[in-house]
């Protein structure tokens, strides 16, 4: 502990010359682009523009629990039919919602508007939906659930509750590589 | 004046690193060894194998940051050309930057010129690498020479155990480590002579 309150951490630091310096930051640059690079790669291979997301209340329970993470693709040559479990956005709103779709009315060139409920709401989801707005459409799909992984999300939820945790978090992972020298 | 001041404390100060971590143990004998190359046979650091990998992680770095941009200006799926062009082009160029690192740098971490005192004939290259694998304790320095005029290459290694080279605390002993630098490096111009 007192290595760390010593400043002897940052005299590697301070032995740098001024390229070792640039590869440092670089190779931070280097963790974040790769992050992106994943992300983004993963949003052309799925079609959807979030192709990852938690699961943020506990309206699709039994099937899926708060904290819950959800893989999704979004092609636009799978039609939405009855059943599916779809992850959507309301107009004017960011939070995605994961829902059940009820009922489909679908016109012959395929355009089609949908109603969706939460398995464990005892109500659609009009109460939910933009005022005087009673259907969904395909331009409000971010994608349907592929496949899903239990429990990892709640780590998303604490640092959406808690952003100083989050701001902490990153600060210290990112001092860490700016310091540490491969 | 202040800050020339610290600076040369901080290159003065006997280097201290934590024992049990091998990446800081080669890291400070890589750095001792740098120090005897340049500054007791006044040498001058050649910086192109470093810039190299430089520019390679720049490019990437750059096509991801341009990625970001275009796909904000741009929303998916408008931008799914670009972005795609952008990943691939990144994942290719951290597999161009392995191949650089492990075959082309190749644990070289120093290229010295050796420069000719009349200034006439072309600098000699002193190449240094060095191994240091994980968990083990065996420090490998290579030196490689190559002459300026002939082009002939001559290298030489040995190894030695880290403990040799640092005390309890974590401190790297110069005075243990440089003599075997200028014997390793001397054992090459021996040879020169020999030729």
């Amino acid at each position: 502990m007192s290595g760390l309150l010593n400043m002897d951490f940052l005299d590697e630091v301070r032995r740098m010359n001024k390229r070792q310096l640039y590869y440092q930051v670089l190779n931070f640059g280097m963790i974040v682009s790769s992050a992106l690079m994943i992300w983004k790669g993963l949003m052309v291979v799925t079609g959807s523009e979030s192709p990852i997301v938690v699961v943020l209340s506990g309206s699709m329970e039994p099937a899926f629990y708060r904290g819950d993470l959800l893989l999704l693709t979004n092609h636009q040559e799978e039609a939405i039919r009855v059943g599916e479990i779809v992850v959507f956005k309301i107009e004017g709103r960011d939070i995605p919602i994961v829902h059940r779709v009820l009922k489909i009315h679908e016109k012959e060139n395929g355009s089609l508007k949908f109603l969706t409920k939460g398995d464990n709401n005892s109500v659609d989801d009009r109460g939910l939906y933009a005022p005087g707005q009673l259907w969904l459409e395909k331009k409000d799909v971010v994608g349907r659930a592929r496949g899903f992984l239990p429990y990892v999300g709640i780590v998303t939820i604490l640092m959406n509750d808690y952003p100083k945790f989050k701001y902490l978090v990153l600060a210290c992972l990112g001092i860490y590589v700016l310091i540490h020298r491969e | 004046m202040s800050g020339s001041g610290t600076d040369a404390d901080a290159q003065d100060k006997p280097v201290k690193i934590d024992k049990w971590d091998g990446t800081a143990l080669k890291n400070a004998l890589d750095d001792a060894a740098k120090k005897v190359m340049l500054d007791k046979y006044n040498m001058k650091e050649a910086h192109s194998l470093m810039d190299g990998r430089l520019l390679i992680c720049t490019v990437a770095v750059g096509f991801a940051m341009f990625a970001l941009i275009w796909d904000y200006l741009n929303p998916f799926p408008a931008s799914r050309t670009v972005l795609i062009i952008c990943v691939l082009s990144y994942f290719l160029l951290m597999g161009v930057l392995t191949l650089y690192t492990t075959y082309t740098e190749n644990g070289i971490f120093l290229v010295a010129l050796d420069k000719d005192k009349a200034g006439v004939d072309p600098d000699d290259i002193w190449t240094l690498a060095s191994v240091l694998k994980k968990y083990d304790d065996i420090y490998t320095l290579s030196i490689i020479f190559e002459d300026g005029k002939t082009k002939k290459k001559r290298t030489v290694e040995k190894g030695h155990s880290v403990a040799n080279y640092f005390d309890e605390e974590g401190s790297l002993c110069v005075e243990k480590f440089e003599p075997f630098v200028r014997q390793l490096k001397d054992s090459l111009n021996f040879e020169k002579k020999g030729n």
